[in-house]
């Protein structure tokens, strides 16, 4: 009943109408293939599984022959703090020996140049840097297949300028971004992620994964105000609640009427830089991975070091997203008001509402071990620890 | 009684002295006036009867119409304090009439003075240095060295530096200067004044970590109590009994762990600098940012790196922003050319070797050098958090020694024994209350055991320490409210 919306979800609720694309590109959004499997293990299982749900999707070499591949892993979250113990790599971090396999599935089906990347928070170390603060062996990864390179996209990098990506439609925030020539410099996009949800957006998998590309020189909170920061100065937390602008240098919100919650900015960020920069092939990893969220605002979203044991992996975000959420114990055809969309809007309808992809399980082809066989419900975690909590 | 490395100093405030400059501060009190002349009774003496404090600092002189009442006054509580075996360091400050007060110090029998500037060549008495830090200096008649302007630990309330870090709060320690002063006077013991901060409301916790924080670098803090608690002290009211005991809890274990203090600092990275005039600030910045940044380090004093043995350094970071003289400059290149690492400033006329491919933020240049490398700072005037990022970069993690996790309101400080076959990490816990995990370091240098001591356990406890496969090992500890220290045998 309208009299219970409080002023905010009016505005929220107007500012989505003003927002929304004049014309939905839902109609024509492509639907596509996403192959799931249970796997326990980082151990020899890892390879073999990945390697089958790659041909499920038809070969990788159709996508990645001779081309420039490059691959967005997440290293998203505080490195110095492990969660009830665990490694990064076990709860936040996409896990290096499935950053591994992927290069090396990669190399096998003949990609000519593999570039990961990643802008881990506000830091423009080396990739390699984070890895060894982790007692990882980058070289393992350099290794696992020809012409392997790194590069920490959380500023200019190794470009001489920064690429700019259009939103299609015009965009819902921004009608475009630049980002690390590296997003640019590709013939493939593949977002690696980690199975996790999102205090402010409800999920992290695939489609979030991306808003990592975004640079801190000029997304964040220290940015530059004319032109991008030498280098990355703070985190992206204008993309949160719009309390500053980005570079000028940059294309600028298009009405600074709308709402500057996160719920409302965060998921409309994501679907746009995804229509933006399109992913050409999803890869969720949630063997070890966490509940919550990287950051646990105000302790909303408990969180808990946990082993799903599954991963997906598909043609399209939208679905592969999709896939993920359900795989954790959500609907993806929720909104706004129902877990893990409580306070969000969903990401997912968004970005069909840009073209990108379709959420609908029921019109994407779902191949590899049924969905309700790798269900972890993530909600079900939280709802432990909460009574736990209670108890005292 | 006789100074020496075992004086557990604590600031004394009683007297005409101390009430006639109280009086000249906002918000002094009837109360606190009342306090401090209760603390001139020899009674008041009890409050240390049985603890490890054995030195108290009183007000000796200031240059006001009190100080010679206050010397006056002063006689019965220095006479029993004698009696029981305590020391008395007179505090001479502001504009006293230096001589006439330690001609009276000396006179009443004090164990020491302690002022500020330029030290009297013949005092009859020994002389403890009392400068700010960034004048510190030892004198030849006092084995202890004083800084005056220490800070109170905790998570800092003031903004971070401008390049600060944006994942850890940032907080307030005087182990940057506590290594200074230990790298300037290796043979003095320092001994460090702070107070409490005004109108703070401080936990027992608060006083544990400002002693913790002092004698894990291996110094003494003047324990310095804040009015409220000395009143209720006096009354032995509670809590104030139990904030003692914690307090005096805490310097006795740090006496029945006392072997720590004969360690050094570990780290594969060495900071020069003089630290001292035009210097000062960039070599204690560079400390103090390299310490958050969880980068362990040794500090050689410039005055003595002639001398200092590089040996076991991977990299050195030459903070001063004028280059060294010809023979230092040459025992560096040396160092860089044999394989380590050189972090030098700007100004570096004619740098040797070719420069070589490095990421283009860098606040360095990287050039190569013989089997090493020579970093030659980009500016002038660099922002001291991110030029120590940027070292932190170039020397590699692939070198670090020691990390420290899921604490990130603490700082750890590693140290060896000479021969290596000891170390003890100390953990610092600033925020003074335990964190939702327990702190995990990982510490690359090979060891058989590990155990935990604190004195918040009641009894020492065998650590866990887990190999990884990339060498060294990880060790979990327990949630710590302040502090806890890890010993290491090989």
């Amino acid at each position: 009943m309208i009299q219970d919306l409080t002023r905010r979800e009016l505005l929220a609720g107007a500012g989505a109408l003003l927002a929304r694309p004049v014309l939905s590109r839902a109609a024509t959004a492509p639907t596509g293939r996403v192959t799931v499997a249970k796997c326990k293990t980082y151990g020899p299982e890892l390879v073999p599984t990945l390697g089958k749900m790659f041909d499920e999707l038809g070969g990788l070499g159709r996508l990645v022959k001779g081309k420039t591949v490059a691959l967005k892993v997440n290293f998203i979250g505080v490195r110095w703090q492990r969660l009830d113990g665990a490694k990064m790599e076990d709860t936040f971090w996409s896990h290096p020996r499935m950053i591994g396999a992927t290069v090396h599935f990669l190399g096998l089906a003949g990609a000519r140049r593999i570039r990961v990347l990643e802008g881990s928070w506000s830091s423009a170390e080396p990739l390699e840097e984070l890895m060894l603060s982790q007692n990882w062996r980058p070289q393992d990864i350099l290794n696992a297949a020809p012409n392997v390179e790194f590069e920490n996209t959380n500023y200019l990098g190794t470009g001489k300028k920064y690429s700019r990506f259009m939103v299609p439609g015009g965009g819902l925030i921004y009608p475009g971004y630049d980002l690390n020539h590296s997003y640019e410099d590709c013939d493939v996009f593949i977002s690696l992620a980690k199975l996790k949800e999102h205090a402010a957006a409800g999920f992290t998998m695939s489609m979030k994964n991306v808003y990592g590309a975004t640079p801190p020189t000029i997304y964040g909170t220290g940015a530059g105000v004319d032109e991008p920061s030498i280098r990355p100065h703070g985190s992206r937390g204008l993309f949160h609640s719009a309390f500053r602008l980005p570079s000028k240098s940059a294309p600028q919100q298009k009405d600074m009427t709308l709402p500057t919650e996160p719920g409302y900015r965060l998921p409309r960020i994501v679907a746009e830089i995804c229509a933006a920069r399109p992913v050409h092939l999803a890869i969720i990893e949630g063997i070890h991975a966490a509940t919550g969220a990287e950051t646990n605002y105000g302790g909303s979203r408990p969180q808990a070091a946990v082993q799903p044991g599954v991963l997906i992996a598909g043609t399209n975000c939208v679905a592969t997203d999709a896939v993920g959420l359900s795989a954790i114990g959500y609907n993806p055809m929720a909104d706004r008001g129902t877990a893990p969309f409580a306070t969000a809007d969903n990401t997912l309808h968004l970005a069909e509402d840009l073209g990108v992809g379709v959420r609908d399980l029921s019109r994407n082809e779902i191949v590899g071990t049924p969905i309700k066989d790798v269900v972890f419900s993530y909600g079900a975690v939280r709802d432990r620890i909460l009574a736990a909590q209670k108890k005292g | 009684m006789a100074l020496d490395a075992e004086s557990v100093p604590m600031r004394w405030p009683a007297g005409p002295l101390d009430i006639a400059r109280g009086e000249k501060q906002k918000g002094f009190t009837a109360e606190t006036a009342a306090v401090l002349r209760q603390w001139l009774d020899p009674a008041s003496l009890a409050v240390v009867q049985g603890s490890p404090v054995n030195c108290l600092v009183v007000s000796w002189a200031s240059g006001l119409p009190a100080d010679a009442a206050q010397q006056q006054a002063l006689k019965p509580l220095i006479e029993k304090g004698k009696q029981a075996g305590l020391g008395f360091v007179g505090l001479i400050e502001g504009e006293a009439n230096k001589p006439a007060a330690l001609a009276a110090a000396q006179a009443t029998g004090l164990s020491a003075v302690a002022m500020d500037g330029a030290q009297p060549l013949s005092a009859g008495i020994p002389v403890i240095p009392w400068n700010k830090s960034a004048q510190t200096r030892g004198a030849a008649n006092s084995p202890i060295l004083g800084i005056s302007d220490g800070v109170w630990p905790g998570v800092s309330t003031a903004p971070p530096p401008a390049g600060g870090p944006t994942t850890l709060p940032w907080i307030d320690s005087n182990g940057s200067l506590l290594l200074i002063a230990r790298a300037l006077a290796p043979d003095k013991s320092v001994w460090i004044g702070f107070d409490p901060p005004a109108q703070a409301k401080l936990t027992p916790e608060a006083y544990m970590l400002a002693v913790a924080d002092s004698a894990s670098y291996g110094a003494r803090w003047a324990i310095s109590l804040d009015d409220p608690l000395r009143a209720d002290l006096s009354a032995r009211k509670q809590p104030a009994v139990d904030t003692w005991k914690k307090v005096t809890d805490t310097l006795t274990f740090f006496q029945q762990h006392k072997q720590a203090r004969t360690y050094q600092p570990a780290g594969v990275l060495a900071v020069i600098s003089s630290f001292a005039g035009p210097d000062w600030e960039a070599g204690r910045d560079a400390l103090n940012t390299l310490a958050r940044l969880r980068q362990p380090f040794r500090v050689i004093a410039r005055s003595r790196a002639a001398g200092a043995s590089l040996a076991g350094l991977k990299a050195i970071y030459y903070v001063d922003p004028e280059a060294p003289d010809a023979a230092l400059r040459q025992k560096l290149m040396a160092f860089a050319n044999g394989g380590g690492a050189l972090f030098v400033p700007s100004k570096w006329p004619n740098p040797e070797g070719q420069p070589v491919k490095a990421e283009p933020y860098l606040l360095f240049n990287v050039r190569a050098v013989g089997k090493g490398r020579l970093a030659v700072c980009k500016e002038e005037r660099p922002d001291a958090y991110l030029a120590a990022a940027d070292v932190q970069v170039i020397m590699s993690h692939r070198n670090d020694i020691l990390r420290l996790y899921s604490a990130s309101s603490a700082n750890g400080f590693y140290q060896t024994s000479a021969q290596g076959g000891q170390g003890v990490i100390h953990l610092l816990n600033y925020a003074c209350r335990p964190g939702s995990d327990g702190p995990l370091f990982y510490v690359r240098d090979t060891y058989k055991s590990a155990r935990l001591v604190s004195p918040e356990l009641a009894s020492a406890s065998a650590l866990k320490l887990d190999p990884q496969a990339e060498g060294g090992a990880e060790v979990f500890l327990p949630r710590l409210s302040v502090y806890g220290a890890i010993e290491l045998e090989k």
